[in-house]
Order: structure tokens, then C-alpha cells, then sequence
């Protein structure tokens, strides 16, 4: 269990953040850029100093600012870290960057099943330079996982790599963690990244958890606005004294009352997108975005779609538990519900 | 290429005249004499002595102004550049001032029953000031050049500080490291200018180059300068054969 209470000032604010990561379960923390995910890796990995916290790993505690007094050095932490470059050490070969922790095993069966499981069993006398990035972030892997730690920390270490490639080291890694019962933290701002590697997500903004929740509770229900529009909520429409979160994905042509919330609007603009297509419309004074399997006809001035069970967002920003009575509010929503 | 070609026979030019200056005769007249071969024997040995006082006291001061681990860095280095601005003979002249017998460290010295003018450990003292503004800056640059984060990851892989130093700073540095004490040992084996005023004995072969030239002429002062040359040159050779061996490996 990796359990991490913190508050790490930085120039501009303070990060704010209690995690919890069971064994063998994978968080990721997703969050815009400078929101202070890297920030709390590296407090978890001891790099950085917290003002306030208590960080513990198998009930053992790293961190401890209230007394007695902890700070574990990073060399005696063992947690592992792994960074958007892989770090591997230029002057040695990839079995010996394998094996580069005091606690890694020299040889043996535990390295070689480890390397082709990787993938990497016929690189071992490469030298870094020669590997590919792929390759590389295999290796980085391996070394973290031979060094036996205690936790996994990946600090948006694919990007730059292409999906496919992504994919392929995201479920690596998710099999490898669960098979040690790690806990693992995979910071990221991208939302397929952490769906695809998650347990569970964590969003981040300006130094504040904002939510906590399976992938789906906090991509289908946003605790607030704020974490609709990080997780790609582009439009807001007024329905009574709420807004109905509007998710270009979650949208449908036509009307189908029962499974949401019927909008009408003018198209303003049409492009394609993926294998279907991307409408920008007008309903009132608000504009939404959907993404469409059929291309809509532009000149469609009375355009219908259902928002599938959009999340309603009351006065102060935060979600509402069921959604509002329809008609009060704007004229082109109704809602189904 | 041509131009290359150009420019490299251009730099060589002072050793090109040496090499047709000198005939085998007068090589070997001026080398056989009796105690001909000592210059070649104290300049060796000073100049070892002070790529090893180097390499223990200014290596760990060149990775504290590499990693940024001094306060005020740049007063740091502006001393580093201020040491390397003095011309040699005002060094020998200032030295005589901090290191001389009525200073408090040649009193020291004295007490220590040694002495910093005209001795072994002069011109040692005087090699070590001429070359080590060269050493720690090249020293600076080659950890500079080590990606701080690799370090960072041996430490969370479970190494402590000094074994993060021994198994990947050094090594990652060892080949610019190699090439700054290549430039200090060219530095030290022809220093001349604070030598010649602080340890006029024992003779290193620039010092021996001068009086030779200064009793007897140029003829029999030349040769020394090939044997400065013959004998200065093995070790900075292997230093560039090993730094190419070194990055010819990394890339695999």
C-alpha cells in the first residue's frame, strides 16, 4: 500500500494531495500541464522536500514531517521511478542496466524470463544507443522492476512514443504491476493514457485534487465543472438554474428522450474527425461541439441531438446528484430525464 | 579537405622549422652529454606529481561548479577565469608573495623543513598554478555534459551518493576528464614563465631550452625541444585514443 498525504509549495502554489494505492492496483493522475503531478511523484520518490506530509509504502514510512521526524533518503526508498526519457546509463550494456540495482539478481532465470517477457531477451548485449525509444522504455522497466521496488512511479513516460507503442508498454506495465502486486501511479495528461492503465483516476488542477473515482465515474460524472472541462467537456448549456455538461463523445443525432437530454440547434461547422465527423452547433447562446457518425447537412438549421446522460452542474460548479426539471430554462434544451 | 589540409600544416608550421632545423649530429651531441637526460627526468616527474595533486583537489571542486552545488556560482568561476587570466611571469612574481620564505606558508614550509623556491616542490607548485584553471574548467565542462537525471536514477535503483559518483558520473565524465588533464599535462610539461621565477632549480626542460640557448645557442637548445615534444605527447595520445574508443563503444 502506497499512502501519501502531502502539502510541497512551489513558486506558485501549493500542491495539496492525499493519495492511496493499494497493492497491485494502478492510479493515474491525470491533471493539465504544471497542475503539480510531477510535483508529487517526486515527493513520493523522495527528490522533493513536502512542507507538510506523511508519505508511507508497505506500512513502512518514507516521509514524516510531525514527529518522529522521517525523510528516507531516495538511494533507501525503493520506489521506482520512470521518467518521459528512460534514463538507461549510456556507458553499460542492457544487462547491465538491468542489473544495475545493488538488489538485482546478476543472471539467472529471473532475468531472462523478465527480458522476454519484455520483449528485450536478444538485446542484453546492446548497447543504449543502439535501441529504439520502445525498446528502451522496455528496458527502463525491466531495470525497475529487477531492482525490486516497492512502488512504480511513471512520470508521463510515453510521450513522444506512438499510440500503438503506447498501448502496447501501457498493458505491459499493467500486467507486470498486478503480477507483483505493486502499487503503481501513472502521471499523464492524456485521458486515453490513464483510462487504459487505470484503476483508478485521480484529477489534478493547479495543485488540488479535484476528484478521485474509477475512470468511468469521473469521465461520466465530473464532480464539478472545472474537472469536466480537463477531462473534454467543450460545451455547457442551461438547463434551469444548472448547466448539462456537454461531451463531444457522448452525443447522438436525433432525438431519443429517454436516454438523455434533446438539444436543437443551428450547425455552424463541419469537419471530419476519426472515421465520422465533428459538428459545431448553436443551441442559444451556448455552443457544443459532437462528434458524429454521419455527416450532418450543414445547412441544418434545426439540427437534433440527445446528450447522453450528461452530467448537470448547479450554480456553484458542482455536479448535481440527479438532473434539474426540465423546462425553466433555455428553450432549446429539454430534458429527457 | 585542402583547406583542412591547409590550416593543420599551418599550425604545425614552428614544428615543421624545429624538424628542419635539427640534424641527427646535433641530436646526439646534446643528448649524450653527461646529466643531458636529467631536464627529461624532473619534468616527467613534476609533471606526473601535478596531474595527481590536479586530478585529488581540483576534480571535486570542478563537479561542485558543474552541479551547481556552491552558492553564488559565478563569483566561483570568475576566480577560476581570474587564475587562468594571469600571465605565467606575474604568477611566478605573485606566487614568490603567498608561497615565498617570509610569507606565512613558506614559514610554514620551513617549519615543515621544506621549501617552495628553487626546489622540486616549486616547481611543482608553480606547474600545478600554471595548469589547473585549464583543468577545472575542462573538468567543469566534462561533468556538465553528464545528465544530471541519470544520476538521479541510480539513486532511486538504491545507490548511495559516492557509488552514483564511482559508477556513472565518472565513467560518463572519464573521457572529458581525459582530454582536461591532457591539457593540464601539456600546460605543466611546458610551463616556464612562473617557473622560471620560482624554482630556476631543479631544471625541467623549458628551463633547460633557456640556459642552453642563453650558454651555448640555439644548435644545442633545440633538441630538447624535441625531446619536450617525444616525450609529453604519449600520454594526451592515449588520452583522445581512449576517449574515441570510450563514445565508439556507447554507440554500440
Amino acid at each position: 500500500m502506497l499512502d501519501a498525504d502531502v502539502e510541497v509549495d512551489r513558486r506558485e502554489f501549493t500542491v495539496r494531495a492525499a493519495l492511496k494505492v493499494a497493492p497491485g492496483e494502478r492510479l493515474a493522475l491525470f491533471g493539465p500541464s504544471g497542475a503539480g503531478k510531477t510535483t508529487l511523484l517526486e515527493t513520493i520518490a523522495g527528490l522533493v522536500q513536502p512542507r507538510r506530509g506523511l508519505i508511507s509504502v508497505n506500512g513502512q514510512v518514507l516521509t514524516s514531517t510531525d514527529p518522529p521526524v522521517r525523510a528516507v533518503p531516495p538511494w533507501q526508498r525503493r520506489v521506482g521511478l520512470l521518467r518521459q526519457n528512460p534514463g538507461l546509463f549510456p556507458h553499460l550494456s542492457v544487462r547491465d542496466n538491468l542489473c544495475y540495482a545493488p538488489s538485482a539478481p546478476r543472471s539467472g532465470t529471473e532475468l531472462s524470463s523478465l527480458a522476454s517477457e519484455l520483449g528485450i531477451g536478444d538485446l542484453l548485449s546492446a548497447m543504449p544507443a543502439r535501441l529504439s525509444g520502445g525498446q528502451a522504455h522496455r528496458v527502463a522497466i525491466g531495470r525497475l522492476l529487477l531492482a525490486r521496488c516497492d512502488a512504480l512511479l511513471l512520470d508521463e513516460p510515453y510521450t513522444g512514443l506512438d499510440v500503438s507503442l503506447r498501448r502496447t508498454l501501457t498493458g505491459l506495465v499493467s500486467t507486470l504491476v498486478s503480477e507483483r502486486s505493486m502499487p503503481a501511479v501513472l502521471v499523464t495528461h492524456e485521458l486515453e493514457d490513464a483510462q487504459a492503465f487505470a484503476d483508478r483516476l485521480a484529477v489534478l488542477d493547479h495543485g488540488e485534487l479535484l476528484q478521485v473515482g474509477t475512470p468511468n465515474e469521473v469521465v461520466l460524472r465530473p464532480a464539478s465543472r472545472r474537472v469536466a472541462e480537463l477531462i473534454g467537456y467543450l460545451g455547457f448549456v442551461p438547463v434551469g438554474d444548472a448547466q448539462a455538461g456537454i461531451h463531444p463523445e457522448r452525443v447522438v443525432a436525433g432525438a431519443q428522450a429517454a436516454r438523455g437530454l434533446v438539444l436543437t440547434g443551428a450547425i455552424t461547422a463541419c469537419r471530419p474527425a476519426g472515421a465520422g465527423w465533428e459538428a459545431d452547433l448553436r443551441v442559444g447562446e451556448s455552443a457544443i461541439t459532437c462528434r458524429l457518425a454521419d455527416k450532418p447537412l450543414k445547412s441544418a438549421d434545426e439540427f437534433v441531438v440527445t446528450v447522453l446522460d450528461p452530467p448537470y452542474f448547479g450554480p456553484d460548479g458542482l455536479v448535481l446528484p440527479d438532473a434539474p426539471v426540465a423546462g425553466a430554462g433555455h428553450q432549446g434544451a429539454r430534458s429527457g430525464l | 579537405m585542402a583547406g583542412a589540409a591547409v590550416i593543420w600544416l599551418a599550425l604545425l608550421g614552428p614544428v615543421i622549422a624545429l624538424l628542419t632545423h635539427l640534424s641527427g649530429s646535433t641530436i646526439a651531441s646534446a643528448l649524450t652529454s653527461p646529466g643531458a637526460l636529467d631536464p627529461v627526468v624532473v619534468s616527467l616527474e613534476s609533471g606526473l606529481v601535478t596531474l595527481g595533486v590536479l586530478a585529488l583537489i581540483c576534480t571535486p571542486l570542478a563537479w561542485m561548479l558543474a552541479r551547481g552545488r556552491l552558492p553564488f556560482p559565478r563569483v566561483w568561476e570568475t576566480g577560476v577565469l581570474l587564475s587562468l587570466l594571469l600571465p605565467p611571469l606575474v604568477l611566478g612574481l605573485l606566487l614568490i608573495f603567498f608561497v615565498g620564505p617570509y610569507t606565512p606558508v613558506g614559514q610554514v614550509l620551513t617549519w615543515l623543513h621544506q621549501s617552495a623556491t628553487n626546489t622540486f616542490l616549486a616547481l611543482v607548485i608553480a606547474e600545478v598554478y600554471e595548469s589547473a584553471p585549464y583543468y577545472v574548467l575542462g573538468a567543469q565542462a566534462a561533468f556538465a555534459s553528464v545528465e544530471p537525471r541519470l544520476e538521479e536514477q541510480a539513486g532511486l535503483l538504491g545507490d548511495r551518493p559516492r557509488r552514483v559518483f564511482r559508477r556513472v558520473t565518472l565513467p560518463l565524465a572519464a573521457p572529458g576528464l581525459a582530454m582536461a588533464l591532457s591539457i593540464a599535462w601539456a600546460r605543466a610539461m611546458g610551463a616556464f614563465g612562473a617557473v622560471i621565477i620560482i624554482a630556476y632549480h631543479p631544471y625541467g626542460i623549458p628551463l633547460e631550452i633557456y640556459t642552453t640557448l642563453q650558454e651555448t645557442g640555439l644548435a644545442s637548445a633545440l633538441p630538447y625541444a624535441l625531446v619536450l615534444l617525444v616525450v609529453a605527447l604519449p600520454l594526451p595520445l592515449a588520452a583522445y585514443i581512449w576517449s574515441a574508443r570510450a563514445g565508439r563503444r556507447r554507440r554500440g
